[in-house]
């Protein structure tokens, strides 16, 4: 299974300009934390890479780097979840 | 990653008891060994184990406690098993020959102890993995 590193990290000159405009939107947390799940994704591919390669010893070190990806995966699944639920329920208002 | 610590210290006493099976097994299939590269007879080995603290960031630290590392790997200090066998090729002048002063009951019960406590560490992990599970539960319903 392949991860595709496809949350680009924010440029420094991005971010500065940002953090001058005032404080970290939402859109900006949660990319952050995206990019942090993605990270454990590629931690625990590799994990399981090298354990197939002969290079990690330790079985459980394997199991414990995919056990953090796949809960935090689920995290990030259950907050989406909950953006688009608000998203609906705002598209839905009678005006 | 803060929000798996439990999976962290688990994790290390994982990593330690993993190396205490490894030194029991290195016992006991040295029982018998009289050639090492230090000369003379093999010695039993034990581990030493270390509380592994956190690096301070604030003032007043709130838990610090980060699971545990190997201090180092000893080896028995007293004296090796003497046994009469003149014809062993290690034997001395007066026909004895020198094994490894390794006890069985008490490797063993050391082998026990180390898989109960590596069963104990995974119970750790799978609960905090299961109360995570749970709180993303919350709202769903």
């Amino acid at each position: 299974m392949r991860i595709n590193p496809y949350v680009v990290p924010l440029s420094p000159t991005e971010k500065e300009e940002k953090k001058a405009s005032g404080p970290a939107t939402f859109g900006d947390l949660f990319q952050e934390a995206l990019q942090k799940v993605n990270r454990q994704q590629l931690e625990a591919e590799e994990a399981l890479q090298g354990l197939i390669s002969g290079e990690v010893e330790d079985l459980h070190q394997v199991m414990i780097a995919g056990e953090k990806a796949r809960l935090s995966l689920q995290l990030t699944v259950q907050l989406t979840n909950k953006v688009i639920e608000a998203y609906r329920e705002i598209t839905r208002m009678q005006i | 990653m803060e929000l798996f610590t439990s999976f962290h210290i688990s994790g290390s006493a994982l990593t330690a008891e993993k190396l205490r099976v490894d030194t029991v097994a290195s016992n006991l299939a040295n029982m018998q060994t009289t050639r090492t590269a230090a000369g003379g007879p093999y010695r039993r080995k034990t581990v030493v184990f270390a509380e592994r603290l956190a690096r301070v960031r604030q003032a007043p630290p709130s838990f610090l406690g980060r699971g545990v590392r190997v201090a180092a790997v000893v080896e028995d200090p007293n004296p090796p098993r003497l046994e009469y066998d003149p014809e062993h090729p290690d034997a001395d002048e007066e026909g004895f020959v020198a094994y490894p002063n390794i006890d069985l009951a008490k490797e063993m019960t050391d082998l026990i102890t180390a898989s109960r406590s590596y069963e104990a560490n995974t119970t750790v992990i799978n609960t905090a993995k299961s109360l995570y599970l749970k709180a993303l539960e919350i709202g769903r319903g």
